[in-house]
């Protein structure tokens, strides 16, 4: 073998040390465009998860990736040959030496009993819980409310129900039993989580059709959505901010287009948006709001809440976003369909482009299932004329407070 | 085979002529010959492992296909190259399709082949069972490949078909009834392999060959024969109950009707993680044949190896929850699991160490099998160390679901599972063939193969930390998954230029056989009994059983070590090889009934589906071909072999069929 052939055997045996070192760098060094990144952990939970859970096993298995490569690469440096000269050259023939052998195998088991301490030592940062509670202000009143939010995922957007009124906790709705008939809650929105900063907010997480994936990488790990079953998660911001999720449990057909965001917001800003999205929705003035108006009565009621407007059509305003978003507030998210266009541009204005594209034809945007008259999971096509098209999008521009101007920049990703 | 041949036998010694008079004519068993038919109904187990490895190797290109699907369509941000349906479709059947059409049957193809060549025997335990259970496994495949024209595309539910996704209401088409029957289809197949197996090992091996002299390829494939014999009726359990749940509204995942879909994933994954040591075991043995043999070192702590991979499928058992970590299941259950996950690294680590001191102080020569044994051992570490990393339950929060647990497990399974068997390939090549495979070829396809594979799946590791999620069919602009998908990409061409390399390697090969010297019995101066017989393989294996005297009872013919610890040798291959020339072994004859057998199943397959009148059919033919395989003579009469110990055939059942010949305690 050419001394330029083993050059390169050698560096091929580098490459994989090299390639995970690189990964390293780049997965730590890309925090500022990677809005998902697991290795920039925003909330105390997730650093904690990370400092703890994380790095310290990556250490553990660098340390040991490092030596058994170097030991590798040695050992095809220094034995490696072209070919064998006859008969006699043979090397000494080891059949095994037990001692060693009895000494690798406590070796990785000490350095496994390392791993099992960096498990048990990280795995309260997921599960234990504080009995934290804030002061709300709702319908004219002052309730201490223990933060808790429901969190039900759906094909393929997600819901997050807040209870301040009538609170409920873990217990209670597992003796409920059905995600398809939650009780009624305060607000229910959805796409975006909004959370006060410096609370730790636990999370009921459950599912009405298929197991999805509720993950906010800056702020936790992920927890599965099971239908039927109600699973407690924890989130928690310390500073105010945006951060973004995608479902993580393949969902069926639109799963790559189920993302959400949590909006941290500081207690006083988080009690003007529990103020404004308790709130019923306004009828608009505008004419050309009024037209969608009757548009979304007409067609978008079969599916779609709005409080205020089309509560009364359905049994409980609360059960209807069983089918589909509660759009009361849609122009308050920054984000829509679920999660995954910007409401607004980076200039402020609506996003009209991506808003009217989305009534057009939402299967070439996010592919739906559709029996006609009896499935409709996802945005169905609804034939809507341009005019229709129009109002409506005046309509729904007008449903809630345009958002602060840094969580519409934040939304922006590109 | 005994049992349902010994009727005939115990008609009394009178009647054994009606043999020679061939009671029923359409029962005559089928002679040997050199024509396609012969491949119909053989029951020659090495070429029923070469029906395997070539099946394989054509769903591999299946399995290809589809990987590349995936890779162009997430080359670039909002790919658009197939719809979100087909997407989910074919990443679904790829990971179906290179678990159970390519990696599963390409170790059953290095099983059939080799345990019985390896023990010194001359045919599985039961012959035309091995040859039902590749029909069997052949229709299953066939089967499931053929949802895409008949059966409204392909199952969209991934590979783990989570409940309740999988239900009707959640996935239309008939993909995924195609999926849980066409995976009961192959279950029947593993299950009847692993049982002739397992009886194989048991009972078939050569007089001297006790159970800790085996080779340590053999000892894998056993374990991994009893890794499926209980897994399978786990996943058939599960495929059943998805079956009736589909097609008869059987209700057992039904969360409205008080079910709790995690049952599916405690089944599915109590058999899935004894899977992935299905897959990895055999890998492992190669690479303990090949690394001893080019270090010209035996191998390090045999013992060691063999209690390792017996602790490993142990231990397999008991991990199962660590696909579920975030599902939902309690605290002390993610951390007994979290914690039996760790541990099992302890033997895998234990395997990876002997391996590198069986290199220690040996003389490497690194032919193309040698790169590819040590290149397995490189990146299944790798795959290894990740898993370490998200074994630790609260990591797994951050890692489960993304394209890290992607990049982990192809690391396993192509770098440790696939690597391995492409280094068997090429050593065993010669063996199987009687030519060599093309060695600067066959650099061309290891060297392009590891770099793609690398470049491939590293990147993935990235992107998973990065938070780029697994199954999903597209990706946003912004969140820094652009360049590394494209490398990633990249990288998956590079690996199907490694594959068109290997094809034509192939081709090349066997057109230049003529013109070389051939490989003669031992080309790699070998250590195992297969390499003391002539390559190609004789059909009759052994001309005469060999006695074995200790583990590498063949490397111990030819050499000995003097009073020094220096090796010399006794014995040159010439001398010590068998020739290949015995007549009149008594083999077992052909039959079509396995054949007749399978093909049965499929049709059940598409009654259930479509039309429960042809389910009727095709159980009949089943349950017909079954009565007609029982009534099939022993043995033709006709076929040329010795007919000497015919008078001990008539009187003792058991050494009626001379497969067993070799068969003394």
């Amino acid at each position: 073998m050419s001394t330029v052939a083993e050059m390169r055997t050698a560096a091929r045996r580098l490459l994989p040390g090299v390639l995970v070192l690189l990964g390293a760098a780049v997965a730590t060094g890309c925090a500022s465009d990677a809005e998902l990144d697991t290795f920039a952990p925003q909330g105390p939970i997730a650093r904690e998860l990370h400092s703890r859970g994380v790095l310290p096993v990556f250490w553990i298995a660098a340390v040991v990736f490092v030596g058994i490569t170097i030991a590798m690469v040695w050992l095809i440096w220094k034995n490696r040959v072209k070919t064998y000269e006859g008969d006699d050259d043979w090397p000494a023939q080891t059949h095994g030496h037990v001692p060693l052998e009895v000494g690798w195998t406590v070796g990785f088991l000490v350095t496994m009993i390392a791993v099992a301490g960096i498990m048990l030592w990280s795995l309260p940062t997921v599960d234990a819980t504080e009995d934290n509670t804030m002061m709300v202000a709702i319908d004219d009143r002052s309730v201490e409310w223990a933060p808790i939010i429901v969190v039900v995922g759906n094909q393929w957007w997600w819901e997050f129900r807040y209870y301040f009124s009538d609170q409920v906790d873990l217990a209670d709705l597992r003796a409920h039993g059905d995600a398809k008939t939650l009780p009624p809650a305060d607000i229910v929105t959805s796409g975006q989580m909004v959370i006060p900063t410096d609370e730790e907010v636990e999370l009921i997480i459950t599912s009405r059709d298929v197991i999805h994936s509720f993950w906010i990488p800056a702020l936790n790990g992920k927890r599965d959505a099971v239908p039927n079953r109600f699973s407690p998660w924890k989130i928690e911001a310390s500073d105010p901010g945006f951060y973004f999720g995608q479902c993580t449990e393949f969902c069926g057909l639109s799963h790559s287009r189920m993302r959400m965001q949590a909006v941290a917001l500081t207690p006083a800003d988080f009690q003007a948006w529990v103020d404004r999205t308790s709130a019923d929705a306004v009828e608009p003035t505008d004419p050309e709001a009024l037209a969608g108006m009757e548009v979304f009565s007409g067609i978008c009621t079969s599916c779609h809440v709005v409080e205020g407007l089309n509560d009364d059509v359905f049994e409980s305003a609360d059960q209807a976003s069983g089918a589909a978003p509660n759009l009361t507030h849609f122009a308050g998210r920054s984000t829509f369909a679920g999660g995954i266009f910007n409401t607004y541009n980076a200039d402020g204005s609506l996003n009209r482009a991506d808003l009217e594209a989305w009534l057009r034809d939402p299967n070439a945007l996010k592919e739906n299932y559709t029996v006609p008259g009896e499935q409709y999971r996802g945005m169905p096509d609804l034939d809507l004329s341009e005019q229709q098209i129009d109002d409506l999008v005046a309509y729904l521009s007008g449903l809630g407070e345009r958002p602060a101007d840094w969580i519409i920049e934040a939304t922006q990703v590109e | 085979m005994a049992i349902t041949e010994k009727t005939p036998l115990e008609l009394g010694p009178g009647d054994s002529v009606r043999y020679a008079e061939r009671p029923l004519g359409v029962f005559t068993r089928p002679q040997g010959g050199r024509g396609w038919r012969d491949w119909l109904s053989t029951v020659d187990h090495k070429r029923i492992g070469i029906l395997y490895g070539a099946s394989a190797m054509f769903f591999f290109l299946v399995g290809g296909v589809e990987a590349l699907l995936i890779r162009l369509q997430l080359a670039a941000p909002e790919g658009s190259v197939l719809s979100a349906d087909v997407y989910n479709q074919v990443y679904t059947m790829h990971g179906v399709t290179m678990v159970f059409l390519f990696i599963m049957p390409l170790a059953a193809a290095f099983s059939n082949y080799f345990i019985p060549l390896q023990i010194g025997a001359r045919d599985v335990a039961f012959p035309r069972l091995n040859a039902l259970s590749f029909w069997i496994w052949l229709s299953g495949a066939i089967f499931l490949n053929t949802s895409w024209m008949v059966g409204g595309g392909g199952a969209d539910c991934g590979w783990f078909c989570y409940s309740t996704n999988s239900g009707v209401a959640f996935s239309p088409s008939h993909g995924v009834d195609f999926y849980a029957i066409g995976l009961q289809i192959l279950g029947i197949a593993s299950l009847v392999s692993a049982v002739n197996l397992i009886v194989t090992c048991l009972n078939m091996r050569a007089p001297g060959m006790t159970l800790m002299r085996m080779p340590v390829l053999t000892w894998m494939l056993l374990i991994t024969q009893f890794l499926l014999l209980f897994a399978l009726p786990v996943i058939t359990v599960a495929l059943f109950l998805l079956m009736f749940d589909r097609l008869f509204d059987a209700q057992f995942f039904n969360p409205d009707a008080g079910a709790d879909p995690l049952l599916w994933q405690h089944l599915f994954w109590i058999f899935g993680h004894p899977e992935v040591y299905i897959i990895i075991l055999p890998a492992f043995g190669v690479v303990s044949e090949v690394i001893p043999t080019f270090s010209r070192k035996p191998l390090f702590g045999y013992d060691f190896m063999v209690f390792s991979g017996i602790a490993i499928g142990f231990m397999g058992w008991g991990v199962w929850a660590h696909h579920m970590f975030v599902s939902g299941i309690g605290p002390i259950s993610v951390a007994a699991f979290s914690l039996s996950t760790m541990f099992i690294a302890v033997p895998t680590g234990v395997k990876v160490l002997n391996w590198l001191a069986t290199m220690w102080g040996g003389k490497l020569r690194f032919t193309v099998a040698m790169k590819f044994a040590v290149a397995t051992v490189a990146m299944f570490t790798i795959g290894g160390l990740s898993g370490v990393t998200h074994s630790v339950a609260p990591a797994d929060t951050q890692q489960t679901d993304t394209y890290y647990i992607v990049a982990h497990f192809h690391y396993v399974i192509f770098g440790g599972g696939v690597l391995g068997l492409f280094a068997g390939l090429y050593f065993w090549w010669p063996k199987v063939w009687g030519h060599f495979l093309n060695e600067r070829l066959g650099n061309w396809n290891f060297w392009i193969m590891l770099v793609g594979f690398n470049l491939t799946f590293g990147p993935m590791h990235i992107l998973g930390l990065q938070g780029m999620s697994r199954r999903i069919d597209t990706y946003a602009r912004g969140y820094g998954f652009e360049f590394w998908n494209m490398a990633a990409t990249v990288g998956s061409l590079l690996i199907a230029v490694a594959v068109v390399i290997f094809m034509w390697n192939v081709v090349k090969s066997k057109r230049d056989a003529p013109h070389l010297p051939p490989p003669g019995p031992d080309p790699w101066d070998g250590r195992t009994l297969e390499w003391s017989i002539p390559s190609p393989v004789p059909v009759h294996n052994f001309d005469t059983v060999p006695q074995v005297h200790g583990r590498d009872e063949w490397w111990h013919t030819k050499y000995a070590e003097n009073d020094e610890g220096k090796v010399v040798r006794v014995a040159t291959v010439e001398e010590a090889a068998q020739t290949g020339e015995a007549t009149g072994v008594h083999l077992p004859s052909p039959s079509f009934w396995p054949l007749a057998v399978a093909v049965g199943l499929p049709l059940i397959g598409y009654g259930l589906i479509f039309n429960l009148w042809l389910a009727l059919i095709g159980a009949l033919l089943t349950i017909a071909s079954l009565y007609s395989w029982a009534l099939e003579p022993v043995d033709d009469p006709d076929a040329a072999h010795d007919h000497s110990d015919d008078e001990a055939e008539a009187t003792d059942p058991v050494a009626a069929d001379d497969s067993t010949e070799g068969d003394q305690p």
